[in-house]
C-alpha cells in the first residue's frame, strides 16, 4: 500500500532498554518488495499454523500467574500464602544464582517493561567477578505509559508477587537489596506494596536471613514524582539517586555503573513478579505458552472503544482480534466499527483494521506489522475517532513529558506537537505530511534515550496508515477556508 | 624551473648571465647617459606642466643628485633596470599621469621637520 | 565514559559526595601506559588511540573535527546536544562520538551521509528556537552556532510554527543573559560545579521549557564567572560591560599578560582604536589554562578613569599643576642631585615591570643609594630573599595537579589567585587531594580540615606534636603554600621558619625522603611585580625608608597605601611616577605619568618565579610614557644616563642581574631548602600569639584591590552586587 514509506522504514535496535511502555523491539522490517497486506497474510498464516502448536488458547485458570488480579482475594501475606507464593521460596534462594538464571533463560521470558530483552541474558550480566561494590536490583514501577495499567494491577492486588519476586530475582543477581520506585501517583499501590514489604520483614521472609536461607536482602520502596521520563531506566537511577530525572548516557550501562556508582538492573515489575512462579511451575510450563522467542504468560490492557475494558493475563501470541472478542466483549459497535488500534502502549505506532484483523499479540508478530508489543497495552479506536486529534495529543503529552536534555527531542517533540495541532485543524500543506516525516526520522534514534523514538513512532504511525485521512482534513479546511472569503 | 632549483650553486656560477638590455658596462653607461639628457632636455616643459616654483637650474641639479645617488652601481644588470625605471618615471612625468605633489616630493627633505634621533629627545617629542 | 573511566580509577562507592556523574577524560589518559594503545579507523584511515579515548578525540588525533557544543575538553560530558553524532560501522544509530568510548577496531564514518544527515538534522532542531537576532548579538562573528550552522546546517527552513521565547535573567553585573538564544547546551552549569565550585546555575523545567538559570534571581557569585561567556556556545551569556560594543573582526587582538594578581594569567588584550575593549584568556596549560578570573577579564575598564595623562608639579599655591615633560624632569633630576644618596629612596608598587625596576636599581645604585623597597612585604631575617626557593610557588601551578595534600598557611587563594584555587580545585575534585588550611575559615569552593587560625597549631605542627603530622608524614607528594599576607605580621620571620620546618620535614618523611626534586615549600604573593623585584635585589617592606627618613621618595606606582604623608618627614620631596590618580599621587610634589600593563612591552615574573611579557596593546594615554623610559630619561637630565637606550639594552642589563628574568616562560628551579632552613632558625624565630587571618574573606573583599580595579566602574557594580547579594540593576 505504501512501499515508499517502508522503504524508509530504518531498522532499531534496542537492546537492553527496559522502559515500561516503549516498544522498542522493533528490530527490522527489511524485505519491502511484497506490498504489505500480502506479506502480513503470509505471516498470519503461517502464524496461525504455529499457534495450534504453540499456545494453550484460551489460557486456564490454573494456569494464570496473577490470581488475584482483581481484588477478590486478601492480598496481604495470608492470602498470598494461600494463593501459593512464598511457597519454597527458601528452596529456590538456595539452589543458588546459576539455577534461578537458567530457570529464567529456559523460561524465555522477555523483558514486560517493552523492549523485550531476554530477561536471564539480562540478569546474568550481573554475575561478574566481584569488586568491593555491592550489587542492586532496581525494579522499575513507573508505569507511566498511556494506556498501560498492568503493575498497578500487580502492586495494589499481588504485592507479595512482586516482593518475593524481587528476593528471587536479586539472589540471582548476587544483589544486596532491591530498591522499587514506584510512580507517585501510585499513592495506595504505595501504601500496599509498603504494607507487603512490612509482612514479608515481619515474617522473616526479607532482612537478614531472608527465608531462612541465610541470604540478606533487602527492599526499599521509593516514590517517584510524577515524571514520565523517570521510567528510562538510566533517568531513574539519576531520579533514585536525587538528581533532576534526566536519562543518562550510555555505555557505560547501568549493569556497569548503575545506583549510587554500583551495578544495578533495572527490571519491570511483571518481569520481577513472574520469576518466582516460573521457577516453581518449572520454566518449560512457562514456555509452553505462546510461539517460539515469544512465550509466557503477559498482563493485557485493553482501553478504549471497547465493550469491557479491562487487564486480563493472556498467553502470549494471542491473536488480536481473539483478544478483544473473548475478554473485552468486542469493539464497541461491532469488529467492522474498528478503526485503528495501538496495540503496545502510546509509543507504538498504530494499525489499522487491516491489519488488526490477524495479527497476533507478541513481540515479532508485531515487529513485523511495523508496531511493537511494548507494555501490551492496547488502545482500541472505534471509527468515531478523530484520529489525528488522538496523535495530536499524544504528541501533546510527550512535549510535556520530554525531559529537555537533548536537542532532536526537546526541539523536535514541540515541532510535531505544534505542526500536529494544525494538523488536527487541517490547517496545513499536504507536503508537509512529508515534513512531519522527515522530522520525525531526524527525532528517531538521534536521542540519548528512547522517549525521541517513542515520540516519533506514534506520528509515524500517522503518516503510513492514515494519510488519507491526513489530507482530506487539509482539503476541507482550505474548502471552508475559501468559502469564508 | 625544477632543473634549475636541483642544481648546485658551483655549477650556477659558470652560466652566463642573460642581460637585460646591455651587454657590457660601456653599453649600460651609454644608456644612462641616454636617459639623463631626456630628463635634462625635458625640465622646461616639466616646470610648465606642472607649474613648479623651481627654475630650471635648480630642477636640473635636484635630477642630476637623483642620478648620482646610483652612481656606485656597477652591476649591469641593476643599471638596466634603474634605466628602464627612469624611464617609466619619464612617461609618467610627461604624460601628466603624475600631479603636482609628486613632483614638489623631489624637494621635500628640504622643508621637512626633522624627528629628534636621541633618546631624550624622542622621549620629549614622541610616544 | 566517564562513569566508566570512574570505574577504572576510583572506589566508586566515595564518589556521590563528589562527582559520581563527572570525570576528566584527560585524567584518565594520564593514568594509562603508552603501549597499550588500540587501533580504530577513521574514514578508513588507521589510528592508534589509547583505550578510553572517546571516538571525537579519535577523530580529532585523524585530524578530522567533529562539531559540538555542549562538549568541553575541560568539562564533563554531557553528550546532550547530539551535535557529534557519527556514524559507527555495526552500530544501527549513529553515537554521540564525545561520550563514546572507542572499541578496538572499530570504523568511524564521520564524513558519511548517516553523519551527515544526523547533524544537519540537529543543526535544524537547534536554529527552530534560536533567535535570528545575529545583527543585534554580541557573540556575532565568534559564534559556535553561527559558524556551525554555516557548515553543516541546510540552507532553508521548514520551520513553520512560533518560536519560543525566554525570559532574560539577572546574574550580576558581569554577565548579561540574552535566555532566548540559549541551546541548553549546559557548559556553564557544568563550569559552575566543576570548574568554580559554585553550584549556583542549573536547569529548571522540563522539555522545550527548559531553562537555564539561578532559579531564583541572585547573583552568579563567583570569581570566575566571566569564563561561562566563552564557554557559552551561543549569545545567551555575554558581558555586560562589552555590550554592544564592537565586533569581533573589529578588533585587534595582542597576546599579553595579566598582572592583577600574582599567577600570572596569559590573555588577549582586544583593542580598537587605542581603545582597550575588552581582555580575552589565552590557552596557557601550566598556569591559566584556559580561565581567567574576573578581576582580570573586566578591571579593563579602569585603565580609562583616573588616568594621569600629563606630568604634573606644585605651583606656588602649592597645588598641582599640569606641566610639560620638559619642565618636571629637569626640576626631580636637580633635586636627586642635590640628595645625599642615604636620603634618596624608592618605593615600587604592585605593577612594576622587571625593566623599570632595573633601571630603577641601576638609577640609584649609581648615586650609591641603595633605598630600594617593595610595597609588599616580606621576610629579610634568615635566608630572607638571598635563596630563591624561599620566596617562590616552588612547586609550580600545574604541580598542584600531582599533589596528594595541600596545607594553606594563612591565604585564602579564591580570592588572592583565583586560578591556582580553580586548580587545587581540580585535584581535588579529580585525583583526591586532600586540603588543610590555617588561617580564616573562608569558603575556598572544596572541602578542606580547617586546622584553626591560631599560631600555636603551626608551632605544633613544625615540632610534630599536632595530629595532623601524621597526615602529613603519610602524604607522598604534600604541598605547603604560605600566603604572603602573613609576612605584614610582626612575626612573619617566625611563621616562615615554622612554615619551611613544616614544609622540610614533610619532604624529608614523605614516601621519598626528600630525594626526589618534589618542593613542598611555597608562597603565594598577591602582587605581579614581586617576585621580579625581590629577584633584582629590592628590600621588601618598607622598614628601610622608616630607619632613614628619605629627603626624595620615588614612588613607582606604590598605591598599596604603605607609604603615607604623614609617615614622611615635612620636607620630603615625593616623586610618583605611576598611571593612576589613587593613593599615593595626591601628595606627591610630582607626578610623572606612566604606561599601564596594557601599554608596555614589559617582562612579569609570577609567583613560580615565570617570567613572561606583556605587549604593547595601545599606547600610553595623553603624556604618559613607558616607565623605564621615564627613568632612563631622568638619570640622561641628571648628566649621567644609564648605558642603555632601548628595550633589548634594558633585558641585556636584567639578565646581567638575574638571568631568569629574560628566560620568558621557563620555570628554574630554586632547591635551597635544606640552608634556608637552617639560615632561617639562626635568626631564632618565634611566633606571636595573633590568629592568622586574611583580609579577603568574602567575594566583595576580591574585586578593588588596586588602582586600576578601584577605578574600575565594573568593579564598582562587582562590590555592591556582592555585598547586596542582589545584582543592582543595569
Amino acid at each position: 500500500m505504501h512501499c515508499k514509506i517502508l522503504l524508509s522504514y530504518n531498522s532499531v535496535n534496542f537492546v537492553g532498554k527496559n522502559w515500561s511502555g516503549l516498544s522498542a523491539q522493533m528490530f527490522l522490517v527489511q524485505s519491502v518488495q511484497h506490498g504489505l497486506t500480502s506479506k502480513l497474510a503470509r505471516v498470519a498464516s503461517c502464524a496461525h499454523n504455529q499457534l495450534c502448536h504453540y499456545t494453550n488458547l484460551p489460557l486456564k485458570d490454573e494456569d494464570r500467574i496473577f490470581t488475584n488480579l482483581y481484588g477478590r482475594h486478601d492480598w496481604k501475606l495470608k492470602g498470598a500464602v494461600q494463593r501459593g507464593d512464598w511457597y519454597k521460596t527458601k528452596e529456590i534462594i538456595l539452589k543458588g544464582s546459576d539455577w534461578i538464571l537458567q530457570q529464567i533463560k529456559d523460561s524465555g521470558l522477555r523483558g514486560r517493561g517493552g523492549a523485550g530483552f531476554p530477561t536471564g541474558m539480562k540478569w546474568s550480566f550481573m554475575n561478574r567477578p566481584p569488586d568491593g561494590r555491592p550489587k542492586y536490583l532496581v525494579v522499575n514501577a513507573d508505569e507511566g505509559e498511556p494506556g498501560t495499567c498492568k503493575d498497578r494491577e500487580i502492586m495494589r492486588h499481588d504485592p507479595h508477587k512482586l516482593v518475593e519476586g524481587c528476593l528471587v530475582a536479586g539472589r540471582s543477581m548476587g544483589a544486596r537489596a532491591a530498591y522499587i520506585y514506584i510512580r507517585g501517583e501510585f499513592y495506595n499501590e504505595a501504601s500496599n506494596l509498603n504494607v507487603a514489604i512490612r509482612e514479608a520483614y515481619a515474617a522473616g521472609l526479607l532482612g537478614k536471613d531472608a527465608c531462612g536461607s541465610g541470604y540478606d536482602f533487602d527492599v526499599f520502596v521509593h516514590r517517584g514524582a510524577g515524571a514520565y521520563i523517570c521510567g528510562e531506566e538510566t533517568s531513574l537511577i539519576e531520579s533514585l539517586e536525587g538528581k533532576q530525572g534526566k536519562p543518562r548516557l550510555k555505555p557505560p550501562f547501568p549493569a556497569e555503573v548503575g545506583v549510587f556508582g554500583c551495578p544495578t538492573t533495572v527490571a519491570n515489575v511483571e518481569t520481577v513478579a513472574v520469576a518466582p512462579t516460573i521457577c516453581r511451575r518449572t520454566p518449560q510450563w512457562f514456555a509452553n505458552f505462546g510461539r517460539e522467542r515469544n512465550t509466557g504468560t503477559k498482563l493485557f490492557n485493553i482501553s478504549g472503544h471497547v465493550n469491557n475494558p479491562c487487564t486480563v493475563e493472556e498467553t502470549m501470541s494471542i491473536p488480536m482480534k481473539v483478544l478483544i472478542e473473548k475478554h473485552c466483549g468486542g469493539v464497541r459497535g461491532g469488529w467492522d466499527n474498528l478503526l485503528c488500534v495501538i496495540p503496545g502502549g502510546s509509543s507504538t505506532p498504530l494499525i489499522p483494521k487491516s491489519v488488526c484483523d490477524d495479527v497476533l499479540m507478541d513481540f515479532d508478530a508485531l515487529v513485523e506489522a511495523q508496531t511493537g508489543l511494548g507494555t501490551a497495552a492496547l488502545i482500541v479506536m472505534d471509527k468515531s475517532t478523530d484520529v489525528i486529534r488522538a496523535i495530536a495529543r499524544l504528541m501533546e503529552f510527550y512535549k510535556h513529558e520530554s525531559c529537555g536534555q537533548c536537542t532532536p527531542c526537546r526541539e523536535g517533540v514541540n515541532w510535531m506537537n505544534d505542526t500536529l495541532a494544525r494538523f488536527t485543524r487541517g490547517d496545513a500543506d499536504p507536503d508537509e505530511i512529508d515534513s512531519l516525516w522527515e522530522i520525525s526520522k531526524q527525532v528517531e534514534g538521534h536521542t540519548i534515550c528512547a522517549l525521541g523514538d517513542g515520540a516519533a513512532w506514534p506520528a509515524q504511525g500517522l503518516i503510513r496508515h492514515m494519510r488519507p485521512v491526513l489530507e482530506e482534513r487539509m482539503e476541507q479546511y482550505q474548502m471552508k477556508k475559501q468559502q469564508a472569503l | 624551473m625544477s632543473s634549475l632549483v636541483g642544481r648546485s650553486v658551483g655549477s650556477l656560477k659558470n652560466v652566463p648571465i642573460k642581460p637585460i638590455m646591455s651587454a657590457n658596462p660601456t653599453e649600460a653607461r651609454r644608456r644612462v647617459l641616454t636617459l639623463y639628457k631626456q630628463w635634462y632636455r625635458a625640465v622646461p616643459k616639466i616646470i610648465t606642466t606642472f607649474k613648479l616654483p623651481y627654475t630650471k637650474e635648480r630642477l636640473q641639479n635636484r635630477i642630476r643628485e637623483e642620478f648620482l645617488k646610483n652612481s656606485h652601481i656597477r652591476d649591469v644588470r641593476a643599471i638596466d633596470m634603474l634605466v628602464i625605471k627612469g624611464e617609466m618615471d619619464l612617461q609618467e612625468t610627461l604624460l601628466k599621469w603624475k600631479q603636482e605633489c609628486h613632483m614638489k616630493e623631489l624637494f621635500q627633505h628640504e622643508t621637512a621637520i626633522r624627528q629628534p634621533t636621541d633618546f631624550l629627545g624622542k622621549f620629549f617629542s614622541q610616544k | 565514559m566517564l562513569r566508566s573511566a570512574l570505574h577504572k580509577v576510583g572506589p566508586i562507592v566515595n564518589l556521590p559526595g563528589r562527582f559520581s556523574r563527572y570525570s576528566c577524560v584527560k585524567i584518565c589518559q594520564r593514568n594509562q601506559s603508552t603501549d597499550n594503545r588500540i587501533e580504530v579507523f577513521v574514514n578508513d584511515q588507521s589510528v592508534w588511540v589509547e583505550p578510553g579515548t572517546t571516538v571525537l578525540q579519535a577523530c580529532e588525533i585523524a585530524g578530522i573535527q567533529i562539531p559540538r557544543f555542549c562538549y568541553h575538553d575541560r568539562l564533563s560530558v554531557a553528550g546532550n546536544c547530539r551535535m557529534c553524532l557519527v556514524e559507527i560501522e555495526r552500530s544501527p544509530k549513529p553515537q554521540a562520538s564525545c561520550a563514546m568510548p572507542v572499541m578496538k577496531g572499530m570504523r568511524i564514518k564521520p564524513d558519511s551521509d548517516v553523519s551527515k544527515k544526523a547533524r544537519e538534522g540537529v543543526m535544524e532542531f537547534l536554529l527552530a528556537n534560536h533567535p535570528l537576532d545575529c545583527p543585534i548579538c554580541d557573540q556575532g562573528g565568534e559564534c559556535d552556532l553561527q559558524d556551525q550552522s554555516m557548515m553543516y546546517g541546510s540552507d532553508r527552513s521548514r520551520f513553520l510554527e512560533h518560536k519560543r521565547a525566554v525570559e532574560d535573567k539577572n546574574i550580576g553585573p558581569l554577565v548579561k543573559t540574552i535566555m532566548t538564544r540559549c541551546i541548553q547546551c549546559t557548559r556553564c552549569v557544568r563550569f559552575a560545579d566543576e570548574i568554580a565550585g559554585v553550584s549556583e546555575l542549573g536547569t529548571t523545567g522540563r522539555g522545550n521549557d527548559m531553562q537555564i538559570g539561578t532559579y531564583v534571581e541572585k547573583m552568579f557569585k563567583s570569581e570566575l564567572s566571566g569564563n561561562i561567556i566563552d564557554i557559552c556556545p551561543v549569545g545567551a551569556l555575554t558581558s555586560k560591560p562589552y555590550a554592544f560594543t564592537a565586533r569581533p573582526w573589529e578588533t585587534r587582538k595582542t597576546e599579553s599578560i595579566d598582572v592583577m594578581d600574582a599567577v600570572g594569567s596569559n590573555i588577549i588584550v582586544s583593542t580598537r582604536a587605542g581603545d582597550v575593549l575588552r581582555i580575552l584568556p589565552r590557552l596557557h596549560e601550566d598556569i591559566n589554562e584556559e580561565w581567567i578570573s574576573d578581576k582580570t577579564r573586566f578591571a579593563c575598564d579602569g585603565l580609562k578613569r583616573q588616568r594621569l595623562t600629563q606630568p604634573m608639579m606644585r605651583n606656588r599655591e602649592g597645588k598641582l599643576a599640569m606641566c610639560s615633560w620638559e619642565d618636571a624632569l629637569p626640576i626631580v633630576a636637580e633635586k636627586m642631585v642635590n640628595t645625599k644618596a642615604e636620603e634618596m629612596s624608592a618605593v615600587v608598587g604592585g605593577f612594576a615591570d622587571a625593566e623599570t625596576l632595573t633601571c630603577l636599581k641601576d638609577l640609584l645604585n649609581r648615586y650609591d643609594s641603595e633605598g630600594l623597597c617593595t610595597e609588599e612585604l616580606f621576610i629579610t631575617d634568615g635566608a630572607g630573599t638571598d635563596l630563591r626557593s624561599n620566596y617562590l610557588l616552588n612547586t609550580s601551578i600545574a604541580g598542584i595537579e600531582e599533589a596528594d595534600l595541600v596545607l594553606l598557611v594563612g591565604t585564602n587563594p579564591r580570592f588572592e589567585a583565583p586560578l591556582l584555587n580553580a586548580r587545587i580545585r581540580k585535584a581535588w575534585v579529580h585525583n583526591e587531594l586532600d586540603v588543610a588550611a590555617i588561617g580564616s575559615k573562608v569558603d575556598l569552593t572544596y572541602s578542606y580540615q580547617h586546622l584553626g587560625d591560631s599560631t600555636e597549631t603551626l608551632k605544633q605542627i613544625a615540632d610534630g606534636s599536632h595530629p595532623f603530622c601524621k597526615r602529613l608524614s603519610e602524604a607522598s607528594r604534600p604541598m605547603v603554600i604560605v600566603g604572603s599576607e602573613v609576612f605584614k605580621r610582626d612575626d612573619a620571620t617566625g611563621i616562615h621558619a615554622a612554615v619551611a620546618t613544616i614544609a622540610q620535614n614533610a619532604r624529608l618523611r614523605s614516601q621519598k625522603g626528600g630525594q626526589d626534586d618534589w618542593k613542598v615549600l611555597n608562597v603565594l604573593h598577591k602582587v605581579a611585580s614581586q617576585v621580579a623585584a625581590l629577584d633584582l635585589g629590592y628590600k621588601p617592606g618598607i622598614d628601610h625608608i622608616r630607619k632613614n627618613p628619605p629627603k626624595l621618595l620615588i614612588l613607582l606606582g606604590a598605591d598599596g597605601g604603605a607609604v603615607n604623608k604623614e609617615d614622611l618627614p615635612k620636607d620630603c620631596f615625593i616623586v610618583y611616577i605611576g598611571t593612576h590618580g589613587d593613593h599615593s599621587a595626591p601628595f606627591a610634589d610630582v607626578i610623572l605619568p606612566s604606561a599601564a600593563y596594557t601599554e608596555k612591552t614589559a617582562t612579569f615574573v609570577n609567583t613560580e618565579g615565570r617570567a613572561q611579557q606583556s605587549q604593547t596593546a595601545v599606547s600610553p594615554p595623553g603624556f604618559a610614557r613607558e616607565d623605564w623610559k621615564i627613568i632612563r630619561a631622568l638619570s640622561e637630565i641628571m648628566g649621567s644616563p644609564l648605558p642603555y637606550d632601548d628595550l633589548d639594552g634594558v633585558r641585556a642589563r636584567m639578565s646581567e642581574f638575574s638571568p631568569n628574568l629574560t628566560k620568558y616562560d621557563a620555570v628554574e628551579d630554586a632547591n635551597y631548602f635544606n640552608q634556608a632552613v637552617q639560615l632561617a632558625r639562626l635568626a631564632k624565630p618565634s611566633l606571636l600569639n595573633q590568629p592568622l587571618q586574611s583580609s579577603q574573606l568574602s567575594l566583595a573583599d576580591f574585586y578593588m584591590t588596586d588602582p586600576i580595579t578601584r577605578a574600575s566602574t565594573t568593579m564598582s557594580k562587582c562590590v555592591r552586587a556582592a555585598n547586596e547579594d542582589l545584582p543592582p540593576d543595569l
